[in-house]
């Protein structure tokens, strides 16, 4: 049996966030910071270890229980579906899925079934399903803007940051999908076995969202 | 891809310890559930689809394995075991005075998603207590969950207890739209704290908004009632969880339980008590049931009743392990010997001593060596010898 809590965190960009958010709550996370050969990082003064992992894995491993905790982007969480709790919303790492076409096309002005590209084919469908609309969804894995230029697709649902990669390639965000931001997961039979352990760490995340939203 | 060689998708074959494992746990809890008069009873695998579209049931379209049969019709391997025995209790036994106890252990079909690692065949092992409604029905079903997880050996867990009437009596006291409750719902049982305070802040100085706030942290222990009470006033569900609380503790299962206010899943199907058991070393919950008083009555025969399923695989997952026998002897006797071959077979440890099906000593004992068995018993006319391998 574990001693400690687990949590996974996501690679890359939102790690440096959740590390510089573990230290603003007295965490020492040098391991992280210098991780050497090692994947387990625990910390030196707190009952926590950590993983790093890409972010859908991150959901994996809190699903099936072998992390407690997680930190991920909400639009992982849209795409994968889930079973597990979404206690927070960090607050960093906030961009947005937003719908784009082709400056000065006319998206839904047509009955012609559209075609829409996207690295997120379920939070596209679940899109427009919501707004009664059938659409031919196409999978792509690298650069979604090429999809129109190529005429390969009437749009594209991405993640929309400052919205520069649309403009250089003649496309225009028309709609906002969802709003993103990096959430703390929680496994369900963790957060019932290890509930003091859990809401410490909870709780101090909250005190500090709560004083980084007071300072702006 | 040779179909002829791999298994679908969550299927698997089970091996040995496996078995023997899925095996000793169905038979710790159905030993439990027979000492309390429960009597088994077995429905097809394969059922009409509309049989489980009924009362709020939550098991969604996609997650069902469907087959067409001949005649054009769709059925589907059962994805539940209530349902259908929710129909047997009013049908084929609605002569037989209430309340019926029956249990079951049967293989449930579910089909999951791709590569997440879940299993389509799900063994569970369940009770329901169909005719009886109150207190005391309700008692006897959350001391058994308990016992039905000390049966199986388990010393690491709790079963948590929640009631579907507190959420719909709090929500009731809010203005609130149909799908804004929904939404409210999935945010409480999702325990998405942040969303849940942003969702509820239009709504500062309604009677229940702080209640509501609060609902999905409150777990834990007995605690979390007098929490609850503090927030949301007298309140019916409260109460009576309490009442439970302390019948229960009289009885000594006080240790074994916790409280989830926050338990708001399948509130259409749910009409009073729910609970959960979580074990250490189970990712999930691995033991789930409740009080659902209007399915049955949907068959035709009203009836009150209350039931819960065990995850027999994930139970057998987090027991304790222990090896399988290894087999220490073989033995080789000779024509018209067999008699005597069984009996020493027989007289040993199961697992460990088997017969030889070689003609000669030699070829027995090359067998031994490659099934790393210690000792050959020879058996003839002259009698028995052991030859250490």
């Amino acid at each position: 049996m574990r001693q400690n809590l687990r949590i996974a965190l996501t690679k890359g960009r939102l790690q440096d966030k959740s590390v510089e958010l573990f230290e603003a709550i007295g965490l020492d996370c040098s391991p992280i910071r210098s991780p050497g050969r090692r994947l387990i990082h625990a910390l030196p003064n707190y009952p926590l270890e950590a993983v790093l992992a890409k972010a859908p894995d991150v959901i994996t491993y809190v699903e099936h229980g072998v992390c407690d905790l997680g930190i991920v982007g909400k639009d992982t969480i849209l795409e994968q579906g889930k079973s597990f709790y979404e206690v927070l919303d960090l607050g960093f790492g906030r961009c947005r899925f937003a719908l784009a076409v082709r400056e000065g096309s006319d998206f839904y002005g047509t009955y012609r079934t559209r075609r829409v590209a996207s690295k997120y084919p379920n939070v596209t469908k679940q899109f427009f399903a919501r707004k009664g609309m059938d659409v031919d969804i196409i999978k792509i894995e690298g650069s979604v803007e090429l999809a129109p230029i190529l005429d390969l697709a009437d749009g594209i649902v991405d993640i929309v940051e400052t919205g520069a990669t649309l403009r250089e390639n003649g496309l225009v965000p028309i709609e906002d999908v969802a709003q993103v931001s990096a959430r703390l997961i929680v496994n369900t039979a963790s957060m019932k076995l290890h509930k003091a352990q859990i809401e410490d760490l909870i709780g101090r995340c909250e005190a500090e969202l709560k004083r980084r939203r007071e300072e702006t | 891809m040779a179909y002829t060689i791999h298994t679908p998708e969550g299927t698997r074959d089970r091996l040995f310890a496996e078995c023997r494992d899925r095996r000793d746990t169905q038979t710790a809890l159905t030993d439990l559930f027979r000492r309390r008069s429960y009597s088994e009873v077995s429905t097809p695998e394969v059922e009409f689809y509309d049989l489980f579209l009924r009362s709020g049931n939550p098991i969604p379209q996609e997650a069902m394995l469907k087959i067409i049969d001949r005649s054009g019709k769709i059925m589907v391997m059962r994805p539940d075991c209530t349902a259908p025995i929710a129909r047997v209790a009013a049908t084929k036994l609605k002569h037989l005075p209430l309340p019926q106890r029956l249990y079951y252990a049967e293989t449930v079909f579910r089909s999951g998603d791709q590569h997440r690692g879940g299993s389509s065949e799900i063994a569970q092992c369940g009770v329901e207590l169909i005719g009886a409604a109150g207190r005391k029905a309700d008692l006897e079903m959350i001391a058994m969950a308990v016992d039905a997880l000390r049966a199986c050996g388990l010393a690491r867990f709790h079963i948590e207890l929640g009631h579907a009437g507190f959420f719909c009596s709090l929500a009731e006291r809010m203005e609130l739209e149909e799908d804004q409750v929904e939404e409210l719902r999935t945010l409480i049982e999702g325990k998405n704290f942040a969303a849940l305070g942003d969702f509820l802040a239009p709504y500062q100085g309604q009677s229940a908004t702080a209640a509501l706030g609060k609902l999905s942290r409150l777990f834990g222990g007995a605690e979390v009632l007098e929490e609850a009470e503090a927030l949301a006033g007298e309140n019916e569900a409260l109460s009576y969880l309490r009442e439970l609380y302390e019948a229960l503790c009289g009885a000594g299962y006080g240790k074994y339980l916790r409280f989830d206010l926050g338990l708001v899943h399948q509130i259409d199907y749910y009409t009073g008590v729910v609970f959960r058991g979580y074990v250490e070393g189970a990712g999930d919950a691995v033991l789930s049931g409740g009080r659902y008083d209007r399915l049955v009555g949907d068959f035709g025969r009203p009836a009150p009743a209350t039931g819960f399923a065990v995850d027999v695989d994930a139970v057998a997952a987090c027991r304790p392990g222990t090896e399988l026998p290894r087999v220490g002897t073989l033995v080789h006797f000779a024509a018209g010997e067999l008699d005597r071959a069984l009996t020493a077979v027989d007289g040993r440890a199961a697992g460990t001593c088997e017969l030889s099906p070689c003609e000669t000593l030699e070829e027995t004992l090359a067998l031994a060596r490659s099934k790393g068995a210690l000792h050959v018993l020879v058996l003839d006319a002259d009698g028995e010898r052991m030859v250490e391998v």
